[in-house]
């Protein structure tokens, strides 16, 4: 896989967790599933990939996270979005509006 | 930034604990899927098996995770500390003679370069010492040539009062040895001084006050301040002392002030100047002016400005016109002449620090040779080039780091031994000590050597292919990389060594043509009393030293005395002139002796006769001269009978005697003219010297002659009993330290390229145990097999002794306008240093390979 691809795929798994964790806090597994609906594409190889990019995005102050309890309680860690992630979130979406606009608008013409 | 830092650092201590978090996470992950997959019917193996299987392997992904959350380069670095710490630990010899090596390379630089620092860098310790200057008068004489001469008071009076150019300017009459009785009579450093001078330098009594325009009248009671330290040592720093008496030659004057510490430091009393009625007008009157210019002026400026209110007032007084002014910094003046002692020193110490890194890189490259097997199983199981690198530059960097220290040590402890033999005259207001700008010095001179020796081995080393490593074809083969690297090394110790011994060998061959120079006179055989009586008043030593010398010529184990106005070596000279009809003027010294003094001394006498008590007795106007005077006044005729037309007395020269070197060896040939004591009139007296010849061995004089000259009537002071040896061995320190430092320099140099050398050959002979060891096997001679290995040190030491004497050759120019009577090229010199450079460096490269002979040929081709 060339770099470029494999940021992107940075980028976008990124930018999927922060939507995803939009309306709450989640646990890792909740967060897989949740990804899991959106596509299958991007934990494509293997599920545990996710764990790196959370405590990447941890440290880059965009999550925060807590051991709690599940509906069955469960221990789990939940991740919480940062008000810098909501920031980063805005971006991304903002520039993937762009980009998608600029494409539909080369696709149309 | 700093939040993340701190994350990592916490992370550092919490390793186990973030890990186990990691891992439980992740467990978590695989049990909730394995629990849906579950439900969705999967019997509970088959679910955990696809639930791990989806998840990827998690021992990776929890090291991925730990990359992200752990201790990441921290941790890392604090690795590779711990496994640095453990090795130097482990190898104990190595690490010793390792740092042992960068703590002298270190220590005498650092040392070396406080001095230097010191004494070029920073001689003025004052607030802008830029605007500090000395001010000299250029006074155009008739027939072109320019007089430079020191101001008069009343130019810097106008000066003061003017303001534009100085923002302060005072009159600096410079040091006398006085006695001061505070209770009990010394010989104390007295300097005097104009009102104004501590503001030129930016310095306000600690306690008390400064000299007034008052103080400096003539006819106004003495006052003074003490220096801080002598304040200390002699009052016990009491501040009650301020309003004190104490007598300063025979006068009584109050302590008004105390100075801060480190102005002047030897220095004990502060006097005002002048005190006394000078012609106020005359410049050239003798007294230095220095002075701090306006901030923003420049010099140029300024001696513009001077210039013309110079002119200005010599108009006004209808003098003659183009008096310039000049000023020269006080800083030029400071290091003046330092240049090639500060040059050599620098080389000197630049060439063991350098020789030290060589030995530290052999060092690193040998120890590495044996290393390459345990660095290719790191990079097998998986550390990158970088992480080796990383490992063997913080190697470095501990070793640097603990050389440093020790390096710093040494200085400290040397520091004050070093001050005492450094040949450099530091400024006497000058302390040396560690500042913060040497320990600065230091710390990059060890880090940055760290770099330069560890940097290439480390990527030699790094290269290492996995495979040659691991199969040990590289051990078989005798690691050819390092070994020539290694011989490198000892050419370029050899080198450099050669150069140190060289310079070191011709202060020792100009220091042997110093001392052997013949002054003219006797100084081993007679002795010198320094004796003033404490009542300053001419008419007291009219009486007391011709009574004095009287005495002493009766004790039973003295052959001759007499006394002369000067001492043997050194002192202030008088000056005078000899006026001829119709020719310019001849300047000579006068002297004032008691008889006796030129057959103590041992003075050949050449015609006429000496002078004697007669001629005291009846206050004859007669002089003795020496062969010089003779030779200018009277050409080829024979003076004895003449007058002399000196000043303006006509005294009749009686006799002429032979010429000696005033100021030692170095010193050229002075015209003099012996006056009998007190047969010249002068406004100063000054103390005599005695000049005793004992009758042999004479053990007990030099406390007799201090009993005799307390009991002579009148209380005195007796500052010192000298042979006449003391005179000229003190006259030759500057040389004689020289001489000492640069040998020390030398004798370290040469240490640390033998201790190279015998580690470089030592771990070639530990290396090579296999090889000897087949060769033993199959016959070798023992002796053959020593031969072999000093043979592989051979040609690297041929081609050093080589390139050191060519570099000696250019190097020791440096050091031309410090030798005496010696070319910098001197063969003896260089001879002596190759030759002592090759026996060292053969048997320090022979005693280890001694060892290959013992070695035992099953042992060795068992060894892996």
């Amino acid at each position: 896989m060339s770099k470029t691809n494999s940021d992107q795929l940075h980028g976008t798994l990124d930018m999927l967790v922060l939507k995803v964790l939009e309306d709450g806090p989640l646990h890792g597994y909740a967060i897989a599933l949740r990804l899991e609906r959106v596509s299958k594409q991007v934990l494509q190889v293997e599920e545990g990939s996710l764990y790196p990019a959370l405590y990447r995005m941890e440290s880059r102050g965009w999550l925060s996270s807590e051991w709690s309890a599940t509906d069955t309680g469960r221990r789990a860690r939940f991740y919480r979005l940062t008000r810098r992630g909501r920031a980063q979130l805005a971006a991304e979406r903002e520039s993937w509006l762009r980009l998608t606009l600029a494409v539909q608008a080369v696709m149309r013409s | 930034m700093i939040r993340h830092a701190l994350a990592r650092l916490r992370a550092l201590v919490r390793r186990d604990a973030i890990a186990g978090e990691i891992r439980e996470e992740l467990q978590i992950h695989v049990a909730m899927r394995a629990e849906d997959l579950e439900r969705q019917g999967l019997s509970p193996v088959d679910a955990r098996r696809q639930a791990a299987r989806r998840f990827g392997n998690l021992s990776v992904i929890q090291d991925r995770g730990y990359d992200v959350r752990g201790g990441g380069i921290m941790e890392t670095i604090v690795q590779d500390l711990r496994y640095s710490l453990r090795l130097f630990a482990a190898q104990r010899a190595f690490s010793v003679v390792a740092v042992l090596t960068l703590a002298i390379g270190v220590g005498l630089s650092t040392a070396l370069f406080s001095v230097i620092h010191a004494a070029v860098i920073r001689p003025l310790p004052y607030a802008a010492p830029e605007q500090l200057v000395r001010v000299d008068v250029q006074v155009p004489q008739t027939g072109g040539d320019i007089f430079g001469l020191a101001p008069s008071l009343v130019d810097v009076r106008t000066w003061r009062e003017d303001q534009r150019v100085f923002r302060h300017v005072a009159v600096d009459r410079g040091e006398y040895n006085l006695i001061v009785d505070s209770g009990e009579a010394e010989r104390l450093t007295v300097h005097r001084v104009s009102e104004g001078f501590f503001d030129v330098f930016d310095v306000r009594p600690f306690r008390g006050r400064a000299f007034t325009a008052e103080d400096t009248r003539p006819g106004t009671p003495l006052v003074v301040l003490l220096g801080h330290s002598y304040w200390r040592a002699r009052f016990g720093a009491d501040e009650t002392m301020l309003g004190r008496q104490i007598r300063v030659a025979g006068e009584s004057a109050t302590i008004v002030g105390i100075l801060p510490a480190g102005f002047h430091p030897l220095v004990s009393v502060w006097q005002p100047y002048p005190r006394e009625i000078v012609p106020e007008t005359m410049r050239g009157s003798g007294a230095p002016v220095v002075a701090r210019l306006q901030p923003g002026l420049s010099r140029e400026q300024a001696e513009k400005n001077l210039s013309q209110i110079v002119g200005a007032f010599d108009d006004a007084q209808g003098k003659k016109a183009g008096t310039t002014v000049r000023l020269e910094s006080l800083y030029d003046e400071a290091v003046a002449g330092t240049g090639p002692m500060v040059g050599t020193l620098s080389g000197a110490v630049a060439a063991i620090l350098l020789i030290a890194c060589v030995n530290v890189a052999g060092l690193l490259l040998a120890r590495g040779a044996t290393r390459q097997r345990e660095l290719a199983i790191r990079a097998s199981i998986g550390a990158g080039r970088t992480r080796l690198i990383r490992q063997l530059l913080t190697e470095s960097v501990v070793l640097a780091a603990a050389g440093g220290l020790a390096g710093v040590l040494l200085a400290w402890v040397a520091l004050d031994a070093l001050v005492a033999i450094v040949p450099l005259s530091l400024p006497a207001n000058v302390s040396v000590s560690l500042n913060i700008q040497v320990l600065v010095f230091a710390a990059v001179v060890a880090f940055s050597t760290s770099l330069i020796f560890g940097l290439v081995p480390a990527l030699r080393l790094s290269g290492v292919t996995v495979s040659t490593a691991l199969s040990g074809a590289d051990r078989r083969s005798g690691a050819a990389l390092p070994r020539r690297s290694g011989q490198w090394l000892i050419a370029a110790e050899v080198a450099l060594g050669v150069v140190l011994l060289a310079g070191a060998g011709l202060m020792i061959r100009s220091f042997a043509r110093l001392v052997s120079v013949n002054l003219g006179y006797e100084p081993e055989s007679f002795l010198t009393l320094q004796v003033a009586p404490l009542d300053p008043s001419p008419a007291v030593a009219a009486q007391y030293y011709p009574a004095l010398v009287a005495t002493i010529r009766q004790l039973p184990d003295v052959e001759v005395a007499g006394a002369s106005d000067q001492l043997p070596i050194g002192g202030r000279r008088r000056a005078g002139f000899v006026k001829l009809a119709d020719q310019p003027a001849i300047r000579i010294d006068e002297r004032e002796v008691l008889p006796g003094f030129f057959e103590a001394i041992g003075l050949p006498l050449k015609q006429g006769r000496f002078l004697t008590d007669a001629d005291l007795a009846a206050g004859k106007s007669v002089v003795v001269i020496n062969e010089m005077t003779a030779r200018k006044v009277f050409g080829t005729v024979s003076p004895v009978g003449r007058l002399l037309p000196v000043e303006d007395r006509q005294p009749e020269v009686v006799g002429v005697v032979g010429d000696f070197l005033q100021d030692g060896a170095r010193s050229p040939v002075r015209a003099n003219v012996y006056f009998p004591y007190a047969g010249m009139d002068s406004t100063e007296r000054r103390p005599l010297v005695v000049f005793v010849r004992p009758r042999g061995a004479a053990p007990g004089l030099p406390v007799r002659l201090r009993d005799v000259a307390q009991g002579i009537g009148t209380r005195v002071l007796v500052d010192r009993i000298w042979s006449g040896e003391d005179f000229v061995s003190e006259s030759v320190t500057v040389p004689r330290r020289r001489m000492v430092l640069l040998g020390l320099l030398a004798g370290v140099g040469l240490l640390l390229t033998v201790v190279g050398i015998f580690s470089m050959t030592a771990y070639a002979v530990a290396r090579r145990t296999r090889e000897i060891g087949v060769r033993i096997a199959f016959g070798a001679d023992k002796p053959d097999v020593v031969r072999a290995m000093v043979h592989d040190a051979i040609w690297p030491m041929a081609l050093g002794l080589v390139a050191g004497a060519g570099g000696a050759f250019f190097a020791t120019r440096v050091i031309a306008s410090l030798l005496f009577q010696t070319t910098p090229h001197d063969p003896v010199a260089l001879a002596a240093a190759l030759g002592t450079l090759a026996v060292s460096a053969i048997v320090a490269a022979w005693i280890p390979a001694r060892r290959a002979a013992l070695v035992d040929p099953v042992v060795a081709l068992r060894t892996d």
